[in-house]
């Protein structure tokens, strides 16, 4: 059956560390922050963080980090970018799941509370292990498949109005907000390939220079793989880039149901 | 040490760093037929390339006429004679085809009407030798082609079954008698040292831009390669020579591409002036990031400035119209809206000229081998070790880059490497046994940060090296400044030996790896600010009031800097290369460089 | 623990090359419901009079024992193909999968034939 109940290690324990602000600070503001040591025995725990907001930058991650630069050097996340374009800091804020670099904290009421995404295996604190997400990606082949040769000395021509067919799809940062906010991810995300992996194959299959558009449909059409989506639409809600898997996913439908007519 | 046991490999080539250079080299590596791995810090599609905006230069001519020694004419002005003109020629002329190949492994280019790729005007790119109008010479798609083709080439080499060690951080070369013989790496989700053994190690580990406090760069942009450079005892390149972007949003510092003004944005003061027409007549907005970068440092030192504090400048973008807006620049239109507040349909952007690129690197030559100079051979390869983009310094870029050089750097020289690693590694050559002490440099540091006991957090010692590095190498300096903060930096290099690490974990140890991440900014920042305290003169980038004018009979040559482990920086120079690949092309003497 | 490649996982034993069929009959048994349900609501409260024999005569009419007949086989056919659905998000283990889906398959198939015989038995006999 599906496990409803946390396995009895993953019990969080609500009332960890909690850091006071230095005296003195204004303008405080809570954040509760999952933690998780894989190397320690304990069970996972909430700590809370008191951050003085006058000397932190706007977004989660100023915060995270400066939790991290003058409180708690051992809290671990993922970042890089800092500026929505890489993906690394993807986790559950306010019970979101979005990029904690264009969060911005004025926009939380109360505690800002951060967990790890959602249904994944966490391998310490806030940092998910995204191997199978990155596998998905990979198992729909995404890139172009051709049988034509390209023209030697010039580009593939597309028109400006194919090209932007695959121009927002394009822009996915495989993230894993979308798929980790999918309750049908969260119970089969073995079979199902969810949102990020099937936006990522209708990417190449609306692409007019790919020429593999029957192989990818047959490879998707699948009671598992494509046909979990239940156009929960969470995805769409969940996309930071404003992306819309779950519209991505209807048309990969329509089109393998309109090739057996 | 028992806690650190060696998990071994042995490939042909092993790739560090997955950006743009590290996969081109890699795809290309395990097309090849060698067995090659890439180690990287972060999933590929995190790396910094991700976050190139405008676009890749390349002379296609699909929207007017250009040339392939047009570009080379302006990469070489935009270098300010510093760039080496052999390499450069080589990357202009090979660049129509290494653009057409990546629309061929299907890089979602904005288009023509005709359905070519669409090309922008961008600062410095001309046509007819400087003489003509400007050019439209940098391929883009919308304003992300760096995360176009960023995954792009991830996908490239998915499709050619490349082996990655992912969240993988190099700590260290493995160097034999001079020669590399591989690079030690720890596996953060398990905190367990690995050791790869290799006959060419190919460095593609990007930029340092963290030394600053305030730069375009993502937190990973630590120079993890030159520090490896460094402390395997050769030397760095050009280090002084650090790009001020134009456009950093004040504040966040996020980038706004320069294809915003590519596509007609304007640059204006307190008083609405647009003021670049008085700098740079001819190019105005689209004159050479450094050129701008220092015209609005002045606007605002003359108290033109913008703001509560005359401290930074408009970048008007509302002329545009949101049609415009939308197609051509989605996403900065979406990154000002989040970190300035601004509907850039109506409002401009506050931006700052912000840190954004290090010309310098790792000398290399036109294969990315990497060279040092010994016995008096300025080009002397060092066996076994390679170096593409922006962590090398080939020298393409000079004193300044012009801007969609950088993806265009990438690719050509990922793409040459791998084909001079196919040319003189034999796919399955033996190993020799590496030496019994090999690794024992990397696995001493790692052990020692990771119980360092010190008085002081990392972040603290990286803040005053950061602070340093902001206020005495930046965008205009002067000898006093330098001097200065030469020797601020060194007190702050003095304290890394008090640091603190307060996670002891193995798995997933941040702290450890912020820690090697510092250790590497610490040397590449001593090596830029003596840099600059020794090039007496102002060319490009590196513009010293003390010392205004170009100085191309003392000065027309690269600057090589050593650091040891005590921060102590020793210099040295190597000649630029005036002379072609080809009788293609001439050699473009020195002259004035005026936009 | 499985070591098998991340990838050899998510390819498993491929695509079933199915499920456009199920999607598309989902669809096609909602619409009938959407027309069919409304009809029979409808023409119970026009019929007014909701006694056996006065029911009875309104089934053996021929248009309604064959819209009648229709939604019966709707109901069943869709309450099958959303419950099959259910049952495979939720349940994991293949054995009890299989069981429940074949005790649903069978407890829908004898209600929607029992159904079914029920309605013509009324409209053929013609007994009240």
């Amino acid at each position: 059956m599906a496990q409803f109940s946390l396995p009895a290690n993953s019990v969080v324990n609500p009332n960890g560390n909690v850091h006071k602000a230095p005296a003195g600070a204004k303008d405080v503001r809570s954040f509760s922050i999952y933690r998780f040591d894989p190397e320690s025995k304990d069970k996972p725990r909430i700590d809370t963080y008191e951050v003085d907001m006058g000397s932190c930058g706007p977004m989660v991650l100023d915060a995270l980090i400066k939790i991290k630069n003058e409180i708690d050097p051992s809290l671990t996340f993922r970042r890089s970018c800092r500026e929505g374009i890489c993906g690394s800091c993807a986790m559950n804020i306010d019970g979101v799941n979005t990029l904690a670099c264009i969060k911005a904290s004025a926009e939380i009421k109360g505690t800002v509370k951060i967990y790890p995404l959602p249904h994944m295996p966490v391998i310490k604190d806030l940092v998910p292990d995204l191997t199978n997400f990155y596998a998905q990606y990979a198992s729909v082949k995404p890139w172009l498949q051709t049988r034509t040769p390209a023209p030697p000395d010039q580009e593939r021509l597309q028109s400006k109005e194919d090209q932007e067919k695959i121009d927002r799809p394009s822009a996915c940062i495989l993230c894993a907000c979308c798929s980790t906010s999918c309750p049908s991810y969260w119970w089969n995300s073995d079979k199902y390939l969810g949102p990020a992996a099937l936006l990522a194959a209708y990417r190449w299959i609306i692409d007019t220079r790919d020429e593999a558009t029957g192989e990818r449909l047959d490879e998707l059409e699948d009671p598992f793989r494509l046909y979990r989506c239940h156009t929960i639409m969470n995805c769409a809600e969940a996309c930071p880039k404003d992306l819309n898997p779950a519209r991505a996913i209807a048309e990969i439908k329509r089109k393998i149901a309109e090739r057996k007519q | 040490m028992s806690a650190y046991e060696f998990v071994d490999h042995s490939y042909d080539v092993v790739v560090v760093g997955a950006g743009g250079a590290g996969l081109r080299a890699t795809f290309g590596l395990a097309n090849s037929g060698l067995s090659v791995a890439c180690v990287t810090k972060v999933f590929p599609t995190r790396s910094h390339t991700v976050a190139a905006q405008g676009g890749i230069s390349a002379a296609l001519g699909n929207m007017g006429q250009d040339d392939w020694r047009w570009h080379m004419y302006d990469t070489i002005k935009g270098s300010d004679w510093l760039g080496d003109q052999d390499a450069i020629e080589f990357m202009c002329k090979e660049a129509p085809a290494a653009i057409l190949e990546l629309e061929h492994y299907g890089l979602p280019f904005s288009r023509t009407e005709e359905g070519k790729i669409y090309q922008r005007p961008f600062g410095g790119m001309t046509t007819q030798y400087g003489t003509g109008p400007a050019a439209q010479r940098t391929c883009a798609a919308a304003d992300r082609t760096g995360h176009a083709m960023l995954h792009t080439l991830y996908q490239q080499a998915l499709k050619h079954e490349a082996q990655f060690f992912i969240e993988y951080f190099a700590v260290d070369l493995i160097m034999e008698n001079g020669e590399c013989r591989g690079v030690v790496a720890i596996d953060m989700a398990t905190g367990k040292v690995h050791r790869f053994r290799a006959h060419m190690v190919v460095l593609a580990t990007g930029g340092y831009g963290r030394a600053y406090f305030s730069c375009t760069s993502a937190h990973t942009c630590t120079g993890d390669g030159g520090g490896m450079v460094l402390r395997a005892g050769l030397p760095m390149q050009d280090m002084e020579f650090v790009q001020f972007h134009p456009t950093g949003i004040y504040g966040s510092g996020c980038l706004i591409t320069e294809g915003a003004r590519g596509e007609g944005g304007i640059l204006r003061n307190s008083k609405g002036e647009a003021f670049m027409e008085r700098y740079a007549p001819s190019a105005k907005n689209l004159a050479s990031r450094d050129v701008v970068s220092r015209a609005m440092t002045i606007e605002i030192r003359e108290g033109r400035g913008v703001g509560a504090e005359q401290d930074h400048i408009f970048l008007h973008l509302e002329h545009l119209g949101a049609k415009v807006l939308q197609e051509k620049l989605p996403g900065i239109s979406e990154t000002a809206k989040i970190f300035a507040g601004v509907d850039v349909t109506k409002q401009p952007i506050p931006v700052l000229p912000t840190v954004h690129y290090n010309m310098g690197g790792i000398p290399t030559n036109i294969h990315g081998e990497v060279v040092t100079l010994k016995n008096g051979n300025p080009d002397s390869v060092v066996p076994g070790l390679m170096a593409v983009g922006e962590a090398a310094c080939v020298s393409v870029h000079g004193a300044n880059r012009l801007g969609s050089n950088s993806l265009l750097d990438l690719v050509i020289f990922g793409r040459e490497a791998a084909r001079h690693c196919a040319e003189v590694v034999k796919p399955g050559k033996r190993h020799k046994p590496l030496a019994a002490d090999a690794g024992d440099l990397a696995v001493s540091r790692i052990d020692r940060y990771r119980n360092a006991k010190g008085e002081l957090k990392t972040s603290k010692i990286r803040l005053d090296m950061q602070r340093v590095m902001q206020n005495h190498a930046a965008v205009f300096r002067t000898g006093e400044s330098l001097q200065e903060g030469v020797d601020k930096l060194d007190k702050v290099i003095d304290s890394f030996g008090s640091v603190s690490v307060s996670d002891r974990g193995l798995v997933w140890n941040t702290d450890l790896v912020e820690t090697l991440e510092l250790d590497n900014l610490l040397g590449q920042a001593a090596a830029t600010i003596s840099s600059a305290l020794n090039r007496k003169e102002s060319r490009g980038a590196h513009a010293r009031e003390d010392f205004p004018n170009r100085d191309d009979a003392n000065w027309m040559k690269h600057t090589l800097s050593w650091v040891d482990g005590r921060g102590k920086v020793t210099l040295d120079t190597r000649p630029v290369h005036m002379y072609t690949l080809t009788d293609d092309v001439e050699v473009v003497p020195p002259k004035a460089r005026v936009y | 623990m499985s070591l098998r490649s991340p990838l050899g996982k998510v390819l498993g034993a491929g695509a079933a090359k199915e499920g456009a069929h199920h999607w598309w009959a989902q669809r096609i048994s909602a619409v009938g419901l959407v027309l069919l349900a409304p009809w029979f609501l409808l023409s119970l409260i026009a019929l007014g009079d909701l006694s056996y024999i006065n029911v009875h005569d309104w089934i053996a009419a021929p248009v309604n024992t064959v819209l009648l007949s229709l939604l019966v086989l709707a109901v069943t056919y869709h309450a099958y193909l959303g419950l099959q659905v259910v049952v495979e998000d939720y349940v994991a283990h293949k054995g009890i999968r299989l069981l429940v889906l074949l005790v649903i398959k069978f407890a829908l198939l004898i209600m929607g034939v029992l159904g079914i015989v029920s309605v013509l038995r009324i409209a053929f006999t013609g007994n009240h």
